[in-house]
This record gives structure tokens, C-alpha cells and sequence, in this order.
């Protein structure tokens, strides 16, 4: 911490003193799309050197979208996955593996891993930067796949704008979203309504599929431009949401329904004063302060005690961020924070008791340019932590621009992720459901042997001598793609990935209770990997059709597995016979919930008039592994596989008179469901929106 | 083709009739190399009716089965050496322990029936201490079957083959092929009545080692 300190006196120093004509190509912004997430400082999209999306405002309101989740679904490679919400799985990672960040700031409250995307309403995001492959070495933990990065609006000038959606399950969406400007003041809100009374996927059924929930969001941003080269900033966030509860449990003949409630709670606070000493040398300071709150309250009828689950995590975070542009040539973006973590859970013991960890990081990175034509990029971080060891996170990339219309990409990088509380503290019994539980790996051995003290467990499995400090699950990741541009109107582009991932941290049986009860714990036991390649491209016809299409291919395998099947340890059943067999490597599906196939196409249509506009999409996702149903712990069988879907969104709109936008659109066109496997996809979903831009109305009505 | 014939040779072993055992012409002669026996539709207390509970119910007796003869044994014979292994259920005891007065005991092989030619000498058998352990580990997962809650079936795990100790002393190697009647699962689609009423009856392929060698 005190070294890069003194570093960064150093290089502000001497980058001041070395004060020359500025000569700006890096920081130079036309038209053309810019992205901020690649290099944790502003770049041309068609310049950065990892694969990067980025979804516009524009496209996330013609599609209809309202949560987080939906526009993400409709995204190349990208698939929603359905437990602990909704989460996503990039490049075959799971949802753990992607850091979400909101205005560069990550978003906290995990559930099982996995970040519920659908707590974010999308009403004033400005636009979404998506960056595959380990990104570590710029953004710390969680960043092994890859970072989601969310930008709301920024206040430009004055705004006010109305939103109201009517939709199936009584969907009821309605957003107000303002921006005013006074002198160096710009201050900006959004506040938004969502609610739905759910849906049940089983007919007949005790309980929903998903319950009634009813959430809200308000954000605001309040920003001070003391003068050109120095900016005050504040970003707000709140956000709630309640889900109604009930469940049916079958007790000895008599349904027993208990009804209860889920409150979550988000926080976020980001106060930031950036300051540009001169055309080179720019300095920002972020503080970040974030809380979740998470709370499950049952009431189970003829039971005293209620079943009360809750759940706090506070995060701070203090950062600096310089970035130097010491030549047309040299650019250098350095940093460094200080993060304090706390949770406090009676999942784990008590709420009284709070876990906590720090963090300190450094990170610096090189960009080089040595010809016109191509660009290098090294950086590195350096995370020490106070809980686990601390990492190193190293990344390379180039882009080589042959020529107006091609270039080529490369990254390689190492990503990783700190165990979590969850890992270390758990200390679950599920009474309800085979009174099985869960332990951290900290507390398992233990809880384990009070058991045994009392007689409570029947056999240990290996897996309990296993069980040791965990280490940080680490990644490398390779990245090497090809971009072709043509011009505005066109784009293809392929890229190749391989990520390799270590210390895979799994749950594993480490003993079984004399009630025949299960009980679990957290160990690094895996080494997997998934690789494939993605494909994107897009053209834009007679200047208001845009089509563009993706695809990706994706394979993934345990390593162990592999190993073992290699060793003829692994078997398969012929159903008709009754009778085993040794499996092989082409019998074996990979890692579940992978699909190897996965495209999109879409066309968005938008008159120059821009009075209407129109757009269909189509998603199409091949069969993935669901649970092993043989007993032999992988994906072997065509039962153990969801079918393949596609689905159907289309939405249309139509300005009635100047502000004034009718918008109409049928999610899942097709009616598609599975109820098993895709629970969240309550099927044909009609909406309605109508949008009103008050300065628009106004004008219109001073032009009378 | 040859999976078709086999399947329906198993087929008419099946349909040739209740608690009817395939018997090799052999069985007595040791000098004659030792031959793989089918079991079928073993009986294994079949269920008797719907507790108001909504737990299935039979009458909790166990079905003894003689390796050695290739049949099942009389319940009057439970307190003799006559029985070396029996079926209610799930549940698979050995003639050992708390289970019986034989010499008895198993351990579950990970690996193929067929490969499975000596028994390891490091090989550790196990006996029953009911009801809280079993020579072969009952539960879903941990001894010879899962159990799949979401589609209400039973099937063998792949690779698990059941090495017994006999009530006398001698050795055998067990496949469990099926634990439903005819040898057929149900199918997955099919009502939880047709699952309940066809269920445990055991399949399950068989070599018993007289000469009290632990190869096959």
C-alpha cells in the first residue's frame, strides 16, 4: 500500500513536470461508441483488446426489457440461469464467476453464489459493457469469467420521463426518470415500481411457481463540476423488493402450508471527486459503500417457533485510480483500495456475530503502443487479503489493426475468487427435507465431531479428511479473436476462449448421520474447464433494419472426471439389460447446466421518421444437463438432459403524438415452458407501455 | 441385435414365471467351470396397500435367498445357515451379524461384474449391525440403487457389484439388474400407482464360487 503510494507521488510528479502539448488520441471521443469497462478507463469500442458487448439504452427499450436478466438472456454466450434467482453464465462459468459492477462499483448480496439480477431494473441504465474472459487483474475477486458492468444515466441536461407497463400475471412496471441541470449542479433520479401476482407452472398445485412479489428502486445521482477539470459525484441506489412465501410440506397425510415473507434490501452509496491536473494526468478517489439485507420469515401454522432467516453483508470500500498519458505511445492506469467486509447471518451462528474480512489492493497497468497498428496491454494486481492467501492476478493482451476493416485480438489473464462466507461459516440443518446440512469449511470438522460426540454419525466419508483452509478458486483464461468492420453499417466478429479453472471449490458429502442424513462441506476439489468459441455479427440494411445474429459453441469437462473415465472408473447402465458398462469420454456430457449450443437472432427496425419501430428476437439454447438420475455423478443419459427451446420476443411501438410512445410486445411468442427445468419462464407474456417524455410534450406545445 | 436377443431372452427368463430361476445344469459339479445365474422377479415384500400417511406398506418380512441353490428359502429357515442373503425393499441383509447365525458378510466392489475375477485381498467384509448399519450400506446413492425423488423411480447404480461371504463361509458376486417386476422400470411418465405396485421385485445376475475360492 505505502509502495504504491509513493509510486504514484512519483509518476504524478514527474508526468507534471514533463507538462507538454497534449496530444490526445487515446482520450479522443467522436461518435464513435466508447467503453469504459475493457480498460477501467475510456476507450473506443473498436479499439480494446478483450471481447467486448456493449448494449445500448436504446436496445434494452425496444426490447421490452425491465430487469436485468432479460436484455442479459438476449445476449450472445450469455444464458440466465434459475436457481437463487436469476444469474449468469458466461463463457460456461457459473453466475459466481461474473463480478456485476454498477457504475463500476460491484453489486454485493450473493445467494448461493449467485448475484439475483432481477433485483436491477434497467429502467435508466444508459448502457451495459459486457467483457469475457479473467479480468482480475483490473477488478479483484469475482472477475474469473468475466465483469457485467451496468452505467444509469448520467444528468445531461433537463429530462422527465414517465413509464407504464401493464402485462401478463398482472405485471405492473411504472418508472419516473428526471435529470435537471442548474450551473455546475446536474442532479438526476429514477424511481420505479415493479409487482407481479406470480404464476404457477402445475396446475391444481398448493403453491406458486413464482410467488407475488412486489419490488422498488429508486436511484438518484447528484454531480458538481467545480470547474473543467475538476467533478464531484454522488450515485445513490435503494432498492427492495418483497416476495410472498408459501410452502407445502406433506406431513403424515395432512398438507401443512406455512406462509411467510422474503425482504431484500440493497444499499448503495457512491460518493467520487475525479480531478484532471492537466491533458495527461487524471486522478480519481471513490468511496463505496454498499449494504444487502436479506430476511426469510415462515410462519408454519401449529409451530411456535417460526422459521426466521436472516441475512446482512456490508461492504466499504475506499479506491484511487490515475490514470497517466505520459506519450501518444504510453498510457498508464494505476490504483489501489482498501475494502472491509462484513456478515452477519444465522445461517452461520448468530446475527450478533459479524465475519469479517479486508482486503488491500494495488493495480497498474501498461498500455503500449510501439507501431500505429497495434496495441499492448499488460496489467497486474495484487490482492492481499486478511482471510485467505493472497493473489497475484496477471493479464496480457494485444490488438494488431491490419488494416480500416480487420483486426485481430488476443488476451490471456488470470481471474479469481476469494472463498465466501458462505464456504467458511455455513452452519445449516434442513429439518424439513431429509435433515440434511450444510457446514463451512471452517466450522465442518467441529460441528462434525460434536456430533460424533453424541452419537449422531454413522460414517465419515473421505471427504472429511480432506477438508483444509480453502484456497481462492483461480482461472487462466485465453482469449484470440478476429474483428471484422464495415464501416457503421457492419460487423462480424469470431473469438476463441479456453478457460482453465482451479481449486474448484464443490460441495461434497463428509459424513452421514445415523438418521441417514447428509452432511456437506466445501473443499477445492476440481480442476474443470470449458472452452468453444462465439461468433457475432451484425449488418445494417437501407439504414433502419439492424440484424445481427450469435452464436457461440461451448464444451466443458471436470478434469477428475475425465481422469477417472480415462481410468475406467466410470460406469453406465443398458436399461434394457440391467447390465454395467465402462463409459467413454464421448458419453460424457461435461459440466451440467451447460448447453453446447446456444444463438440468437434479431432484427430491430427503426424507421428514420423514428415514429415506430419494431423488433423481433429469437433465442435459442441446445439441451444442457440437468441431475444425474443413474448414480454415477455425471451427465451421461438422455433423461438427465432439459430439451432444447427456443423463444420468441417481439415488441413494436408507435409515437402517438410528439412525447407520447405506445409500446406493445409479446415475450415467449411461442408459449414455451418447462416447468422443471425452467421455472422462471412463465410462458406467453403480453404487454402493454405507454412512455410519455414530458420535454417533448412541452416543445410541442410551445411550437403551438 | 445381440442387446435385443439378450434383452429378450431376459425377457421370457422374466415371463417363464414368479420366484423361477434359470439353473445352469452344473451347479453341483465343482470340477465344471462356474456359470453366471439370473434371479428374477425375486419377490421382496411387495407392496401391500397406501398407509393414510401416504407411505406404502408391506407386510416388513424379508425374502431369503440361497446363492448356493439358486432359491429362495423359506422365512422358517430365517435362523439357519440355509439363506445367504435377503430382500425387503431396498434393503439387502447378508446372513451375518444381527441379521442371521451364518458366517455371512458383504462389502459393495466399485467396478464391473465381469471384471471382477479375485476378490482384493485387502478386501474388508462387512456385517449387518441392524437397524443402523448394514453390510451393504442402504440408502440412496451409498449401496447398490438411487432412488430419483422427482420421477419416483429405483435403479441400479453402474459399476456396483455386491461380493457376499455366504452363511458358509464361501464367496459370490452380485449385479442387481432391476427392482421391478418383469425386470422392466417403469416409465418415467408413468402414475406413482403403476410404480408402487410393480416395484421390488429384483432382477439380478449372479456366480457363486462353491469350492470356497475367492475367484470366479
Amino acid at each position: 500500500m505505502r509502495m504504491y503510494l509513493s509510486f504514484l507521488c512519483c509518476m504524478i510528479a514527474g508526468v507534471t513536470a514533463a507538462q507538454q502539448k497534449p496530444v490526445d488520441t487515446m482520450f479522443d471521443r467522436q461518435l464513435e461508441e466508447v467503453v469504459v469497462t475493457a480498460n477501467r478507463s475510456e476507450r473506443k469500442l473498436s479499439n480494446v483488446t478483450v471481447p467486448t458487448t456493449l448494449i445500448a439504452q436504446k436496445t434494452i427499450r425496444q426490447s421490452g426489457s425491465l430487469r436485468l436478466h432479460e436484455i442479459l438472456g438476449e445476449q450472445t454466450g450469455l444464458f440466465i440461469t434459475q436457481s437463487f434467482g436469476r444469474g449468469v453464465q458466461m463463457q460456461g462459468l457459473s453466475p459466481d464467476y461474473t463480478l456485476i459492477l454498477l457504475n463500476g462499483e460491484p453489486l454485493i448480496g450473493r445467494t448461493g453464489g449467485v448475484l439475483d439480477l432481477s433485483r436491477v431494473a434497467v429502467g435508466n441504465i444508459k448502457r451495459i459493457e459486457i467483457v469475457k474472459g479473467p479480468s482480475s487483474s483490473l477488478y479483484g475477486s469475482e472477475a474469473l469469467g468475466g465483469v457485467i458492468n451496468i452505467i444509469t444515466d448520467q444528468a445531461t441536461g433537463r429530462k422527465l420521463q414517465a413509464d407504464l407497463r401493464y402485462g401478463r400475471f398482472q405485471t405492473i412496471d411504472a418508472s419516473l426518470n428526471g435529470t435537471i441541470r442548474s450551473g455546475k449542479w446536474t442532479a438526476g433520479g429514477f424511481v420505479n415500481h415493479n409487482s407481479s401476482q406470480g404464476y404457477s407452472l402445475k396446475p391444481n398445485s398448493l403453491t406458486k411457481t413464482v410467488e407475488p412479489f412486489w419490488r422498488f428502486t429508486g436511484q438518484g445521482n447528484l454531480a458538481y463540476q467545480l470547474n473543467q477539470d475538476s467533478r464531484f459525484n454522488l450515485d445513490l441506489r435503494y432498492a427492495q423488493e418483497q416476495i410472498q412465501n408459501s410452502i407445502a410440506v406433506q406431513n403424515l397425510g395432512t398438507v401443512v402450508v406455512s406462509k411467510g415473507r422474503e425482504t431484500n434490501h440493497d444499499l448503495n452509496i457512491l460518493p467520487s471527486y475525479s480531478y484532471r491536473f492537466n491533458q495527461r494526468l487524471k486522478t480519481s478517489f471513490r468511496g463505496y459503500i454498499s449494504q444487502f439485507r436479506s430476511q426469510q420469515a415462515l410462519e408454519v401454522k401449529n409451530l411456535v417457533q417460526g422459521y426466521d432467516d436472516q441475512f446482512r453483508q456490508d461492504f466499504y470500500r475506499i479506491e484511487n485510480q490515475t490514470d497517466i498519458h505520459i506519450s501518444e505511445k504510453l498510457e498508464t492506469n494505476v490504483g489501489g483500495g482498501f475494502i472491509k467486509e462484513y456478515v452477519a447471518s444465522n445461517r452461520y451462528d448468530s446475527l450478533s456475530t459479524r465475519r469479517a474480512n479486508q482486503v488491500g489492493y494495488v493495480f497498474f497497468q501498461q498500455e503500449w503502443r510501439p507501431v500505429e497498428k497495434l496495441t499492448l496491454i499488460a496489467g497486474l494486481r495484487y490482492d492481499a487479503n486478511q482471510a485467505y492467501a493472497s493473489v497475484w492476478s496477471p493479464k496480457l493482451s494485444l490488438q494488431y489493426r491490419i488494416n480500416e476493416r480487420w483486426s485481430v485480438t488476443g488476451s490471456a489473464g488470470r481471474g479469481f475468487k476469494a472463498p465466501d462466507f458462505r464456504q467458511l461459516y455455513l452452519n445449516f440443518t434442513n429439518v424439513a427435507a431429509g435433515s440434511y446440512s450444510v457446514f463451512g469449511s471452517l466450522v465442518a470438522k467441529d460441528e462434525v465431531l460434536a456430533l460424533q460426540s453424541a452419537g449422531q454419525i454413522d460414517q465419515l466419508m473421505p471427504a472429511f479428511e480432506k477438508l483444509a483452509d480453502l484456497k481462492p478458486e483461480t482461472s487462466t483464461g485465453l482469449n484470440a479473436g478476429v474483428q471484422y468492420r464495415y464501416g457503421s453499417s457492419g460487423r462480424v466478429q469470431l473469438n476463441i476462449f479456453r478457460n482453465d479453472i482451479s481449486n474448484l471449490i464443490l460441495t461434497d458429502i463428509i459424513a452421514y448421520k445415523t438418521n441417514g442424513g447428509q452432511i456437506f462441506s466445501y473443499l477445492n476439489i476440481s480442476e474443470a474447464f470449458t472452452q468453444g468459441f462465439d461468433v457475432e455479427a451484425g449488418w445494417k440494411f437501407w439504414k433502419y433494419l439492424d440484424v445481427s445474429g450469435g452464436y457461440q459453441f461451448l464444451s466443458t469437462a471436470d478434469k477428475a472426471v475425465l481422469e477417472q473415465i480415462d481410468a475406467g472408473q466410470v460406469f453406465k447402465r443398458d436399461e434394457q439389460t440391467g447390465v454395467s458398462s465402462r463409459l467413454t469420454r464421448s458419453d460424457y456430457a461435461g459440466l451440467p447446466g451447460r448447453s453446447k449450443h446456444m444463438a440468437n437472432l434479431k432484427f430491430f427496425y427503426n424507421p428514420s421518421s423514428e415514429k415506430w419501430f419494431a423488433s423481433a428476437r429469437i433465442v435459442y439454447r441446445s439441451g444442457w444437463g440437468t441431475t444425474d438420475l443413474d448414480g454415477n455423478g455425471i451427465i451421461n443419459r438422455d433423461d438427465e438432459f432439459a430439451a432444447v427451446f427456443a423463444l420468441v420476443n417481439i415488441s413494436g411501438g408507435y409515437t402517438v403524438l410528439p412525447g407520447l410512445r405506445v409500446m406493445a410486445g409479446i415475450d415467449n411468442l411461442f408459449n414455451y415452458t418447462d416447468e422443471v427445468n425452467l421455472p422462471g419462464q412463465p410462458g406467453i407474456n403480453p404487454y402493454i407501455t405507454l412512455s410519455a417524455d414530458f420535454k417533448k410534450i412541452k416543445n410541442r406545445s410551445k411550437t403551438k | 441385435m445381440k442387446m435385443k436377443t439378450m434383452a429378450a431372452a431376459i425377457l421370457g427368463i422374466a415371463l417363464f414365471g414368479m420366484y423361477a430361476c434359470s439353473k445352469d445344469d452344473n451347479s453341483g459339479n465343482t470340477n465344471q467351470p462356474i456359470q453366471t445365474v439370473t434371479a428374477s422377479n425375486i419377490v421382496a415384500d411387495t407392496i401391500l396397500g397406501i398407509a393414510p400417511s401416504g407411505q406404502p406398506y408391506g407386510s416388513g418380512k424379508f425374502t431369503f435367498f440361497s446363492l448356493e441353490r439358486n432359491a429362495v428359502v423359506p422365512s422358517s429357515d430365517s435362523a439357519t445357515n440355509k439363506w445367504d442373503i435377503g430382500f425387503r425393499g431396498t434393503t439387502i441383509i447378508t446372513n451375518s451379524g444381527n441379521s442371521g447365525l451364518g458366517q455371512g458378510g458383504a462389502f459393495v466392489y466399485v467396478g464391473l461384474f465381469d471384471d471382477l475375477l479375485t476378490i482384493p485381498t485387502d478386501s474388508v467384509f462387512r456385517v449387518d449391525n441392524a437397524p443402523s448399519s448394514y453390510a451393504i450400506p442402504t440408502g440412496s446413492n451409498r449401496g447398490w440403487y438411487v432412488y430419483n425423488a422427482p420421477v419416483n423411480l429405483v435403479t441400479p447404480v453402474p459399476g456396483r457389484v455386491l461380493v457376499i461371504r455366504t452363511a458358509t463361509g464361501k464367496y459370490a458376486k452380485i449385479e442387481i439388474l432391476n427392482y421391478y417386476r418383469g425386470g422392466v422400470t417403469p416409465a418415467a411418465t408413468a402414475s406413482d400407482d403403476e410404480k408402487l405396485r410393480n416395484q421390488r421385485f429384483y432382477t439380478f445376475r449372479y456366480r457363486f464360487q462353491p469350492d470356497g475360492t475367492k475367484t470366479f
